[in-house]
């Protein structure tokens, strides 16, 4: 049995909370505020106390999957990212980089967070790109 | 059981400040005057108590009643009081 | 004492040992493994405090025949005597290892000074209930004032249920406090007081007083103050002292004869 106690930091919302995963046998199963941490001093909101669960969530994706005709098909990454991108050039070219708008989310890592922002702005061209938890 | 909870509960709505509102008594079907009596103190006890106060409550004059309650002049830092009846 | 350890892990009478160990500047839970000796040796002691009775009640879910050994302070030896009343761990799967400090005001030898937090501001002192409080000053206002001053508190609350998340002896699969006919849901902040008081009843013959609760509360609610005087009046009534024996809470025997009165309509 394994059983390992990893420091992070909540990724829900702007404030940055000190959290501590439980992990057992490679599984997150739950969490602890850090008290030493000089953010949160052992405190969390109700988001940071249940961190855990949506990494482990059946509601999750998988998989890439693409809607043609009104209907999910699943795809393979490769396929996927191909037909995003031709989708984003076409409407680019017709329509502007103004009529792309990016928004991300809490639930990705910080680094994915800078890297979607850095795409919209580098590569899209637009400044339309927005976080679910600006607070 | 009963009494044992009752007990406890009594004590910890004092704490809370809720004291008093709470009563338990054991009567038997053929005990109507003792009913009636326990009816007619208790009645008059709460009348003495005076509505619950947590009906009507709010939380934009909590901070004014408390100071009220305990005799300090915070009115200046807080906006009138609105005025709270306790409708029957 | 790590020899102590390593010996136990060696010689199999524990599969796991729940300490603590400094990772990236923080003291932190950590759980020793058989395979890896010599990290015993980074084991720490003193002033932090997580709930490790907690973590231990979680392990057993999982893997019911684990031994555990685990540091413990006095609180902790209350948790767990608590958790062996409520079957939620065996005494023979667990080895606890007497660490220092006590966290409450339960033992005369306690000192809680490690982990006082910042003392209550002058605005809670005014209106609301300072939390670091004894019974007595908490119980030398009129009855309404101390209404106000409750419910002053209870309305700060978020909701965020780490009170009962954290507590080392809350471990229902179904907690009241969720339950939507017991306590109103989709507004903040929830009921008060029911939810607060909800919480403050189930804790009678069952709070051990360790503080944790009052520690995870972003409101700063005196949770622990509330508590304490709710296993007071246990202790009072019942004479059981919550944590300290291994038998059960008054509140889940029954048919014991009647040896309380009942209370007289006082005058108002
Ligand atoms: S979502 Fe809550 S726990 Fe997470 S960082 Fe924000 S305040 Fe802290
Ligand atoms: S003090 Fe708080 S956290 Fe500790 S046992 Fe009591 S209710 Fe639970
Ligand atoms: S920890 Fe404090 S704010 Fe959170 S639910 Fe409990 S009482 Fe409310």
């Amino acid at each position: 049995m394994e059983c390992k106690f990893v420091p992070s930091v909540c990724s829900y919302c702007g404030t940055g909370c000190g959290v501590i995963f439980q992990v057992l046998d490679g599984k997150l199963v739950g969490t602890l505020p850090m008290k030493t941490h000089p953010v949160n001093e052992g405190k969390l909101c109700i988001k940071g106390w249940n961190l855990h669960e949506y990494v482990n969530s059946f509601l999750r994706l998988k998989y890439p999957l693409v809607k043609t005709f009104g209907r999910f098909i699943k795809v393979r990454w490769d396929e996927a990212l191909q037909i995003t991108a031709d989708r984003f050039k076409e409407i680019i070219e017709t329509h502007g980089p103004d009529s792309v708008g990016v928004l991300v989310s809490a639930k990705i890592t910080n680094e994915e967070n800078y890297l979607a922002q850095k795409f919209t702005r580098a590569v899209i061209g637009t400044n339309n790109v927005d976080h679910c938890a600006r607070l | 059981m009963t009494i044992k909870r009752i007990n406890f509960l009594q004590e910890l709505l004092e704490f809370m400040g809720l004291g008093g509102r709470l009563h338990l008594e054991w009567i038997s079907s053929a005990e109507a005057q003792k009913f009636v009596q326990v009816v007619k103190e208790f009645t008059e006890k709460i009348r003495h108590l005076g509505p619950n106060p947590l009906r009507g409550f709010t939380l934009n004059n909590l901070t004014l009643d408390v100071g009220a309650a305990a005799g300090t002049a915070a009115k200046t830092a807080c906006p009138e009081p609105k005025e709270t009846v306790a409708q029957n | 004492m790590k020899n102590k350890i390593k010996e136990w892990l060696k010689s199999g009478q524990i599969d796991i040992f729940l300490g603590y160990k400094t990772l990236q500047g923080h003291p932190l839970p950590h759980a020793f493994g058989k395979d890896n000796l010599e990290d015993i040796d980074t084991l720490i002691t003193g002033s932090n405090y997580y709930p490790l009775e907690k973590i231990a009640t979680k392990l057993v879910a999982e893997k019911p025949d684990i031994k555990i050994g685990m540091i413990t302070q006095d609180h902790s030896q209350r948790a767990l005597n608590v958790l062996y009343i409520w079957n939620q761990l065996d005494p023979e799967n667990i080895k606890p290892l007497k660490g220092d400090g006590c966290s409450s005001n339960l033992k005369e030898h306690a000192d809680d000074s490690h982990r006082e937090a910042g003392k209550s501001g002058q605005f809670k002192k005014q209106f609301g209930m300072n939390t670091h409080a004894s019974i007595e000053e908490a119980e030398i206002f009129a009855q309404q004032e101390r209404f106000q001053r409750w419910m002053y508190e209870f309305q700060k609350c978020i909701k965020c249920y780490g009170c009962r998340n954290i507590c080392p002896v809350c471990f229902c699969k179904q907690c009241s406090l969720e339950h939507s006919n017991l306590i109103g849901t989709g507004s903040l902040p929830p009921e008060a007081p029911i939810y607060h008081l909800v919480r403050a009843v189930h804790m009678a013959g069952r709070c051990i007083d360790c503080g944790l609760c009052e520690e995870a509360c972003p409101a700063d609610i005196p949770l622990r103050l509330l508590y304490r005087k709710v296993n007071a009046i246990v202790t009072e009534l019942f004479d059981y002292e919550t944590g300290s024996r291994l038998d059960q809470s008054p509140f889940s025997i029954i048919g014991e004869s009647i040896t309380l009165k009942l209370k007289p309509i006082a005058a108002a």
